[in-house]
């Protein structure tokens, strides 16, 4: 069971999986309502339930029995038992801000290059128009309204959130992709492209821990983003980045890393291949994962950030927990084809 | 709140009035802006039924305790620790009394003010919630002895010095470095291991009427959090603060990392028998992920910097507690609580969570069980080459992290030694050595007194006038007495004295 939860004053609806949260759903979903402790003890997360049944668990002292009987719930802690309706009211939030914790707006972009950084691998560089800036966070996406159409695929910014005024997009091609048709055979200096954004929860967290970077596919972008924050924010952290592919030939932008690697001596570039051809290399080889499983007997003490197929993550997030990454410290975007 | 209540909340803030001398009472190095968000809007009659709600819930379930025996369930272990943490705590609550009475009275800010004046309400109520708790320890517990003494004790063991050493930082020197300190770095950092994670430890241990005291306590900390957070955007908009800041916080985080993960870990491991979760494991979330990873990382775009010392932290936290564990075990005949053995399960659950801890920690335990029964005439103080000395900042004894990788640096100050027990103490003693010098150490104090004296003197002997309050063990046939001390000789000697 996947029950909808309609926000009011929004009007807006969302689904909660089986046993999740109210404030858990709307936040996995890109909307943001107030919180605090998470764990049903601070009441920051009050709100009214207008309609429905729900399961609760928050703290008698967070939520007052004449604030029970008025209805208010505490969303940390709330689970609906069916499609419900609650008023946020309360948090005094615009409906930008709940619809967009991130901030999340349209913008118009134009095209000033396209770059094929390998055989199914392109670089796309654009830049903002309407409105000229956009405010993001190194490992945040955007939304790309395909030419033509009203739909959209997502992709990684690879540029630094310092360039504001440009996004720099890193495509891989899917045979029969509409926007990988338009990229191939339609797109020109100077096309207009329409983006939603900035999305997406991806970005470097503050630690004390060492970094583990794992990206496949056109996902270096967002690792790339975050390399290229670090170095102009001069907040170098100890990180080693695995970039994995299948022959030489598909590894691309090794020049713009190499040069990075210069400027962060804390930096380690790893790239490995999994199915090495007839092209000379000295590099690791074999999947991510048992390039990782060399490479490090324990993982103790890292923060790891994965991004590329669904199948790479997927595979690699048990090996990291293994080694001994908390769960907690394993963030990643996964890069779901969307088709054709 | 409804609407209505904002808007009311808004006009109240026009009863503001100019002061005629500009100046506040408690002067700041720091420019306050007089705009600034008060983030909780709430007026005296919401809060007082609110408030007033939670007391009675709480109030009430101590009556509920005394029928359901939650004393007498409390695991004996548990109960014991309490008797150094709880008044540890409510030294805090009062510092914050004081602290807050001073940020109110030095912030010229009326949105800020009120924040803070319901702020201080709050730590009334704390402190009076945990002296109730207290009052139904002294009058429940299978052993009262201890529970009688806590707030004179607070101010004799070395145990009550590391709170007063910590939380007096909540009143004394500038407001908005009181500010970082309370409501930034104790509050928004730490609270949520003592009072969410904590509950859970006591109810497994079987003590529910502390769990409610500090769930009810809990319930306040996030408008606590908001005032500190409303604080700082507020001093962020003028950005010569900024290096102000950073130092006050650097400041802060490291100290309350050496006095609250030493006594927050030792309560929550050393002090139960079940352990729901382990300390290391909280820390990393709450402190690691929850304040480093999000509330300081939001603030570093304008200019707020990591503590430097957090990958230092990182590497301490895992040991800290389990090396005051063993300088709290050791010093056993000196404490108004009794200390207890660990066994086969405790020794295992350790060495499962903390990789290491049985060859740093393994052997002192052993020793300490097969001292604990009076007939052993052997106390493990007689088996260490000099006692620590204690550290002239966080009054730790200086054997951390670990007694095998001390960190201590003695120097002579004024023409006196000083001892302190890291690099993070050193630099903020030399750097604000005003705060810390005057201090007299616990040996200083007893420097070539007989223990049985010095145990006398301290008051910790119970009504018989014989047996002491401290025991090696919650499970003794028969219990120390003065003359088992005596008897042995052991003469205190200040390791600071040449």
């Amino acid at each position: 069971m996947s029950p909808d939860v309609t926000v009011l004053p929004y009007e807006r609806a969302f689904t909660c999986e089986a046993g999740e949260s109210i404030l858990a759903a709307a936040l996995r979903q890109g909307l943001f309502l107030r919180y605090g402790c998470r764990h049903g003890g601070c009441g920051s997360c009050k709100a009214v339930l207008v309609d429905g049944d729900t399961a609760g668990s928050g703290s008698s002292f967070a939520l007052s029995s004449s604030e029970q009987a008025e209805g208010w719930v505490l969303l940390c802690s709330t689970t609906p038992l069916g499609d419900c309706t609650i008023d946020v009211e309360s948090m005094e939030l615009t409906q930008e801000e709940f619809e967009s914790g991130d901030g999340v707006g349209s913008f118009e972009a134009e095209v000033t290059g396209v770059a094929a950084l390998a055989e199914d691998i392109r670089g796309l560089r654009l830049a903002l128009r309407e409105p000229d800036r956009m405010s993001f966070g190194a490992g945040q996406f955007v939304n790309v309204e395909v030419p033509g159409t009203t739909e959209v695929r997502c992709y990684s910014m690879a540029n630094a959130p310092q360039h504001a005024d440009q996004i720099e997009l890193i495509v891989k091609l899917l045979p029969g992709g509409r926007f990988s048709g338009y990229l191939e055979s339609r797109i020109a200096i100077g096309d207009r492209l329409r983006l939603f954004g900035p999305l997406g929860q991806l970005r470097l967290r503050l630690s004390h821990r060492k970094v583990l970077m794992v990206a496949g596919g056109s996902g270096l972008a967002p690792l790339l983003s975050m390399l290229r924050d670090m170095h102009l924010k001069a907040r170098p952290r100890t990180v080693e980045l695995v970039f994995g592919a299948r022959r030489r030939r598909d590894l691309y932008l090794l020049d713009e890393i190499a040069r990075l690697a210069a400027a962060l001596p804390s930096l380690e570039f790893v790239p490995a291949l999994s199915e090495p051809d007839a092209d000379p290399w000295a590099g690791e080889t074999g999947l991510v994962t048992e390039v990782i499983a060399r490479r490090h007997p324990s993982l103790d003490g890292y923060d790891a950030y994965l991004a590329g197929p669904p199948a790479m993550i997927d595979a690699t997030i048990p090996l990291l927990t293994e080694r001994g990454v908390r769960r907690a410290n394993i963030y990643f975007d996964a890069f779901l084809p969307t088709g054709p | 709140m409804r609407k209505s209540l904002v808007q009311v909340h808004e006009k109240s803030k026009s009863y503001d009035w100019d002061f005629p001398d500009p100046r506040p009472k408690y002067p700041t190095r720091y420019v306050v802006p007089k705009t600034g968000k008060d983030p909780f809007r709430m007026l005296v009659r919401d809060y007082v039924r609110m408030e007033e709600e939670k007391d009675s819930r709480t109030y009430g379930f101590l009556d509920g305790a005394l029928r359901m025996q939650v004393a007498e369930r409390t695991e004996p272990r548990f109960m014991e620790a309490l008797k150094l943490t709880l008044p540890d705590l409510t030294n805090a609550e009062f510092q914050a009394v004081a602290g807050v009475g001073m940020i109110a009275l030095g912030i010229r800010n009326q949105e800020l003010r009120q924040g803070y004046y319901a702020q201080m309400l709050d730590e009334i109520r704390h402190t009076q919630l945990e002296m109730a708790l207290r009052r139904y320890y002294v009058e429940h517990a299978p052993d009262p002895a201890g529970w009688d003494i806590t707030q004179k004790a607070l101010y004799q063991h070395p145990g009550g010095h590391v709170s007063l050493a910590l939380f007096q930082n909540f009143n004394t020197g500038d407001v908005i470095d009181s500010v970082i300190n309370l409501n930034v770095v104790v509050e928004t950092a730490y609270t949520n291991i003592l009072l969410v994670a904590t509950p859970q430890t006591a109810v497994a241990n079987g003590d529910d009427a502390l769990a409610t005291t500090f769930l009810s306590i809990q319930s306040d900390e996030a408008r606590h959090m908001a005032n500190g957070y409303g604080t700082l955007f507020a001093v962020l908009q003028d950005e010569s603060n900024v290096p102000l800041i950073n130092e006050a916080l650097e400041r802060h985080f490291w100290h309350s990392h050496r006095g609250l993960d030493a006594l927050v870990g030792w309560q929550s491991e050393y002090g139960a028998v079940v352990r729901p979760w382990c300390y290391r494991e909280q820390w990393q979330e709450w402190v690691a992920d929850d304040f480093i990873g999000s509330y300081v990382d939001k603030l570093t775009d304008f200019g707020v910097e990591p503590p430097q010392r957090l990958a230092k932290v990182a590497e301490d936290v895992p040991w800290l507690h389990h090396s005051t564990a063993l300088a709290l075990a050791a010093i056993w005949p000196l404490n108004f609580w009794r200390s207890d053995v660990m066994g086969p399960a405790d020794l295992e659950w350790f060495g499962a969570h903390y990789p290491g801890w049985e060859e740093v920690y393994g052997p002192f335990w052993q020793g300490h069980a097969a001292m604990a029964d009076p007939s052993s005439g052997r106390l493990m103080l007689q088996e260490l080459p000099s006692l620590p000395p204690f550290c002239q900042v966080c009054q730790l004894p200086c054997i951390m992290p670990r007694p095998d990788r001390s960190d201590i640096r003695v120097f002579e100050h004024d023409g006196r030694m000083i001892a302190v027990c890291s690099e993070g103490c050193d630099w903020i003693f030399h750097r604000w050595p005003q705060a810390y010098a005057g201090r007299r150490s616990f040996w200083e104090q007893y420097h070539g007194w007989d223990l049985a004296d010095v145990i006398l003197d301290l008051g910790y002997v119970r009504p018989d006038g014989k047996t002491l309050i401290g025991q090696p063990s919650v499970s003794l046939e028969r219990l120390w007495t003065i003359d088992d001390i005596r008897r042995i000789g052991y003469e205190v000697k200040d390791p600071l004295v040449a």
